[in-house]
């Protein structure tokens, strides 16, 4: 997984009721960040307009833009395999993960046993062990999905497990003069308390699990934006590729915005907190 | 009015000969040693001493957090355990320990939640409380809402739902400012006045002490053991004006000699207050 998945995708706007004051946040909180961006798309158009950089290098936005409108049903559908693959990955991985910190924080035995294993799993290069799952689980989605939720497991597992023992001695110090069973605790502490550290894991996996999906496809492929960019890039249609890396984005900062609005309904204790939050 | 007696009512706090040894490698410390003390039923009990003396560790056993490495800890007969299983008594330590997520009501009702009560009673039982504790308005308030005082008052209110015989306290307002500190005092003798539990406070303010308790006990520092007993002739209807009391004064120097170890603790006789 790359390196630069950790760094924070640039805040979404946020939903609110609509209204002339929340517009108005609303432009102070995106308007920076749009402008920059309009920029960068100028400067691009006109670096490349002008003839500075070969088209096959760096194709102009316009032209971009003009080849995803011919192109654009061939590639949602191909989007449709990736965002399956993706998606299908995302919700198996991540309930995987927490599913078996969960089981890791309430049994030592089985932190002990397979808590390395998943350790030394998380160690494997998978891209490069990609050909060996794709000769054992064929060249249709399976791969895919497993890789997606191979990638997006070990940050969830991690993660909730530190989540789920989060709450301090003294909380566990109350429920038990309560004399609470560990279902109760379970449910009253240990799920809100791992609440923040899961969502940390579900925003860094609404990426990664794209990332993996289109290097799944990459490898081999008749579907999907990976195959799409392969596949034009031998031809050297740089528009194409371009379209399928624009298109990846947005549908992974699209499941990133998802995940970020989630997150403020599940916790609305922490919403009218200040930004230390 | 309660007496120290040789021999509790059934009802109330027995611990004898309680020590308590840690071991943290070949480390060992002794935190608590032969520690006896009574408290019958319905009276109120403070144990003060330097910080580290072990009365928080005294606490801890009865509440059935930590156990004792020698000697007994009964509550109204039943062992620390047994007194938990029943939901005999109720702890309340420094930190308010109210659980972010929940509103301040939800964190009153925890308590009954645990013990599976049912919603309706639930409801009523916490309702009841917050008023005894004066927070009512600020139920829908999530902790971080709420001042240090009022976190207080919630987990008061929280360990009162579940009707406890023995109010366990460890340092309660330990964290507050002193106006808050004082305005609560009086406002658990109120409560106290109408719950009648047995009350067991671990305090380092000898004021807070007297105001609280019918006994107070003074712990030596480590190893602890209770060095000296005092009992506060106030009865239990007690009012702000206690303090103007020469008694007070009295039982203050009396327990601030004890607390510094000095050989003649109890030199002169205490006239006893007027209005008790």
């Amino acid at each position: 997984m790359p390196s630069d998945l950790s760094v924070r995708a640039p805040a979404l706007p946020v939903l609110r009721l609509p209204g002339l004051d929340a517009l108005a946040r609303l432009l102070r909180q995106v308007g920076p960040a749009a402008l920059l961006f309009l920029t960068i798309l100028v400067v691009w158009e006109g670096v490349t307009r002008a003839g500075f950089v070969s088209p096959l290098i760096l194709p102009a936005p316009s032209d971009v833009a003009a080849t995803f409108v011919a192109a654009a049903p061939r590639l949602f559908t191909h989007l449709g395999w990736t965002s399956m693959a993706a998606l299908g990955g995302f919700v198996l991985g991540n309930t995987m993960g927490f599913a078996l910190a969960v089981v890791f924080v309430h049994l030592r035995l089985g932190r002990l046993t397979a808590l390395p294993l998943a350790m030394m799993a998380q160690a494997v290069p998978i891209v490069a062990v990609a050909p060996a799952l794709l000769l054992w689980l064929g060249n249709g989605v399976e791969p895919k999905l497993f890789i997606a939720s191979f990638l997006v497991f070990f940050p969830m597992l991690v993660n909730a497990m530190r989540g789920l023992s989060s709450a301090d001695d003294q909380v566990a110090e109350l429920l038990h003069t309560l004399s609470a069973d560990w279902k109760q605790r379970l449910l009253m502490v240990r799920l809100p308390a791992a609440l923040p550290f899961v969502f940390n894991a579900l925003r860094l996996s609404a990426c990664g699990c794209f990332v993996a999906s289109v290097v799944a496809e990459w490898v081999a492929s008749t579907t999907g934006l990976g195959y799409v960019i392969v596949f034009a890039s031998s031809q050297y249609r740089m528009t194409e590729v371009w379209c399928a890396v624009l298109l990846c984005t947005a549908a992974s900062l699209c499941v990133y915005g998802l995940v970020c609005l989630a997150e403020r309904l599940a916790m609305p204790w922490r919403r009218e907190r200040p930004a230390t939050a | 009015m309660a007496r120290l007696q040789d021999t509790p009512p059934r009802g109330g706090i027995d611990i004898r000969d309680l020590s308590m040894t840690y071991r943290r490698g070949r480390e060992v410390t002794q935190a608590l040693s032969a520690c006896s003390l009574t408290i019958p039923e319905g009276g109120w009990a403070s144990l003060i001493g330097a910080s580290g003396c072990g009365k928080s560790t005294l606490l801890r056993i009865l509440a059935d957090i930590v156990q004792p490495s020698g000697g007994s800890a009964m509550l109204s007969g039943m062992t620390p355990a047994e007194a938990r299983a029943t939901r005999g008594f109720a702890l309340v330590s420094q930190q308010s320990v109210l659980l972010p997520w929940r509103r301040m009501l939800e964190n009153v009702e925890l308590g009954l939640e645990v013990a599976r009560a049912d919603k309706a009673e639930r409801r009523k039982r916490a309702e009841e409380a917050i008023e005894l504790v004066g927070l009512r308005g600020f139920e829908r308030a999530y902790p971080h809402e709420l001042s240090g005082g009022m976190r207080q008052r919630a987990a008061i209110a929280r360990a009162l739902t579940l009707r406890p015989r023995f109010l366990l306290m460890d340092e309660p307002f330990g964290a507050l400012d002193e106006l808050t500190r004082a305005s609560l005092n009086f406002e658990l003798l109120r409560i106290l006045e109408e719950t009648s539990a047995t009350l067991l406070l671990v305090t380092h303010s000898i004021a807070e002490a007297i105001i609280l308790s019918d006994v107070v006990a003074v712990m030596s520092p480590r190893p602890g053991r209770i060095v000296h007993q005092l009992e506060i002739g106030f009865g239990h209807h007690r009012t702000d004006a206690m303090r103007d009391d020469p008694a007070f004064a009295a039982y203050e120097a009396e327990l601030r000699h004890a607390l510094h170890g000095d050989p003649g603790v109890t030199r002169q006789p205490i006239r006893q207050p007027a209005f008790a």
